[in-house]
């Protein structure tokens, strides 16, 4: 029984990694930009074709081509936020919405028509192995993910604290105004903090690979649980978010162990559901608008 | 003043009897398919906008509701024998009575939080129609016996029959709107959707507003969820609490234009007459290209009149009606 619940919060923690860098992501455009990406999963769902590709022609490691997917996803953000969410800033909540929606839409169904709706999956030497402690056993592959996870988010935090963008960053999301009257350049901001963040999610896409089957609509049970943690760890707030992700991957885990299979997500939604009920403000605290 | 509500009257009237004789006319089935289709989600639309629209609270969890509807009626009718009829406004007392919990949670968040966390109130209700299987069929889902012709079992031969069924919701939905638009409520809402601190400010009670038009909005949409598992005669969690019915419910309006009576049917009909040509066209072996093409109208929309297409048809109207030389030369220079 205690194995059982052990094994159970493990799972839950290493996948609830790759649910950081997903709400990460999604925290970090709604805290600078204000917009909420309903696309976030899609960019996921690209990371993976990314690194399918890369290993079915070219036999590259997925973990090898974060390489190409990380900067390759920070250039479709430049891209997506010059072109797209510039033109809806400003205009009410219904526009924003539903462009980033209607761009989840859109490259889901384009990814349905280039790639079809067959799951691909990359087979490493790790994607088996896994090591026992006793009764536990930990995979190879989602430790992996789970660790690299850890360190780009950590990378982010020291980017987000020490450099000048990074403080530039956090300036705009605090008070995009008084951040301008400072002299800081909001398109410029705006623009790496939506690079940054699809870059990450690039990076989930990647990480998950050598365990998780790439399909057109693969992003979308990260971008729900990204949702979810997002609103639990308080909207906008990075750490927040990292520890509602880990939070929640472990819910869903001991759903699926002790309730039933299909019922992970059951239990995430309920989550979330319990948190507006008891503390609409988020687990950290302060504004929920 | 008046002579434009006269004018307006007469459009109307001339639109109501086309409406009415186009199942006589045209008698393909998949015409009137396609016809029907428009005049549900024309009315799914119309539901939505009554509150995502007027009152710009950004719901992507319709499905509940209009799953809801589907599921009371059908439990109703196989369970218990009770007629479609009286079961399509249980359903909708469901609905209205399950608003009120799931209003009293989401409400508590604004803008995008809101809509998300409306998506999760509809999952969570269809992942429990999937889990519980001895309540509802579970995840297999149930077809409705077909007794033939039974008009008392909301059971029809003619298709024409829902094409009118369809068409009354419809009216209804739009008469309900109009007498909102012109009522305190109606205000009350668009300041609501402008500004809900200072539409506080100034003395209205949001909270009780929103619920109210929560209600409304879920009643008239589980109406609709009834109506659809009648006319195509199965149920299932994975149809009747379908993500594509709350973003269609969303779409219709925002492409019409939200917050305008006649902005969701002008929508619908944009959305499904694109989709019936493409589907007619390319054939259904397409998968993808349907909501690819959804998704550009909508970008494009976004882009170019993020208030909705209504707009751009009643300017081009005033500009023939009137055809003001002045404003011509600017448009075309």
């Amino acid at each position: 029984m205690l194995e059982t619940v052990v094994q159970a919060v493990i799972n839950g923690l290493l996948i609830g990694g790759i649910y950081a860098l997903v709400s990460i992501g999604v925290t970090l455009i709604f805290g600078v930009v204000k917009i909420v990406n309903f696309a976030q999963g899609e960019f996921v769902m690209i990371g993976m074709y990314i690194s399918f590709f890369l290993s079915s022609y070219f036999g590259i490691d997925p973990l090898v081509s974060l390489a190409v997917s990380m900067p390759a996803l920070f250039l479709v953000g430049l891209c997506l936020q010059h072109f797209l969410i510039r033109r809806v800033l400003g205009l009410g909540d219904m526009p924003q919405i539903f462009l980033t929606f209607a761009l989840s839409l859109l490259l889901m169904n384009l990814a349905l028509m280039a790639f079809t709706a067959n799951y691909r999956t990359v087979h490493t030497w790790y994607s088996d192995e896994a090591i026992h402690l006793g009764e536990i056993y930990v995979p190879v592959a989602k430790l992996i993910a789970f660790v690299l996870a850890m360190a780009l988010s950590g990378t982010l935090w020291v980017f987000l604290q020490t450099t000048d963008m990074g403080k530039a960053m956090r300036a705009a999301a605090q008070k995009p105004e008084v951040a301008m009257l400072m002299g800081i350049n909001p398109n410029r901001v705006f623009a790496v903090a939506t690079g940054v963040s699809l870059a990450l999610a690039g990076a989930a896409g990647s990480l998950l690979m050598p365990f998780y089957p790439a399909s057109p609509t693969a992003g979308q049970v990260f971008v729900l649980m990204a949702f979810v943690a997002v609103v639990l760890g308080t909207l906008g707030n990075v750490r927040g978010a990292l520890i509602a992700s880990l939070m929640m991957g472990v819910a869903e885990s001991l759903g699926i162990q002790f309730v039933g299979a299909d019922s992970g997500l059951i239990v995430v939604f309920l989550m979330l559901l319990l948190t507006l009920a008891i503390r609409p403000s988020g687990l950290a605290g302060g504004g929920a608008r | 003043m008046w002579g434009l509500r006269i004018s307006s009257m007469l459009w109307l009237s001339l639109l109501v009897v086309v409406l009415l004789v186009l199942p006589l006319v045209v008698t393909s089935r998949f015409a009137i398919d396609i016809f029907i289709r428009i005049l549900l989600f024309a009315f799914i639309g119309v539901a939505w906008n009554l509150m995502g629209g007027y009152a710009k609270q950004l719901s992507l969890g319709h499905a509940a509701y209009f799953g809801l509807g589907a599921y009371t009626s059908t439990i109703l009718q196989i369970d218990f024998g009770i007629s479609p009829w009286i079961g399509m406004v249980a359903g909708g007392v469901v609905a209205m009575l399950a608003s009120l919990p799931i209003g009293a949670l989401c409400f508590r968040l604004r803008g995008p939080y809101f809509a998300i966390s409306t998506i999760a109130t509809a999952q969570v209700l269809m992942l429990l129609f999937l889990k519980f299987r001895d309540f509802a069929w579970g995840a297999e889902g149930t077809t409705i016996p077909n007794l033939g012709n039974a008009p008392l079992m909301m059971q029809f031969e003619a298709k024409a029959a829902y094409y009118y069924i369809a068409l009354g919701l419809l009216a209804i939905g739009l008469a309900i709107t109009y007498r909102i638009e012109r009522s305190w409520m109606g205000y009350y809402l668009v300041a609501i959707g402008e500004d809900e601190d200072a539409a506080e400010a100034i003395g209205v009670n949001a909270p009780k507003v929103k619920r109210e038009i929560y209600m409304i909005s879920a009643f008239l949409t589980a109406l609709a969820g009834t109506f659809y598992v009648q006319y195509i005669y199965f149920i299932d969690p994975n149809t009747a609490f379908s993500f594509n019915i709350s973003v269609e419910a969303a779409l219709v309006s925002i492409v019409g234009g939200v917050g305008t009576l006649w902005g969701p049917v002008i929508g619908t009909v944009l959305l499904e007459t694109t989709s019936a040509l493409l589907q007619s066209w390319l054939g259904s072996g397409f998968g993808g290209i349907q909501l690819t093409v959804y998704s550009l109208i909508l970008i494009g929309v976004i882009l170019w009149r993020p208030t909705g297409l209504l707009g751009v048809f009643i300017e081009a109207y005033r500009r023939i009606v009137r055809a003001d030389p002045s404003k011509q030369a600017a448009l075309d220079g």
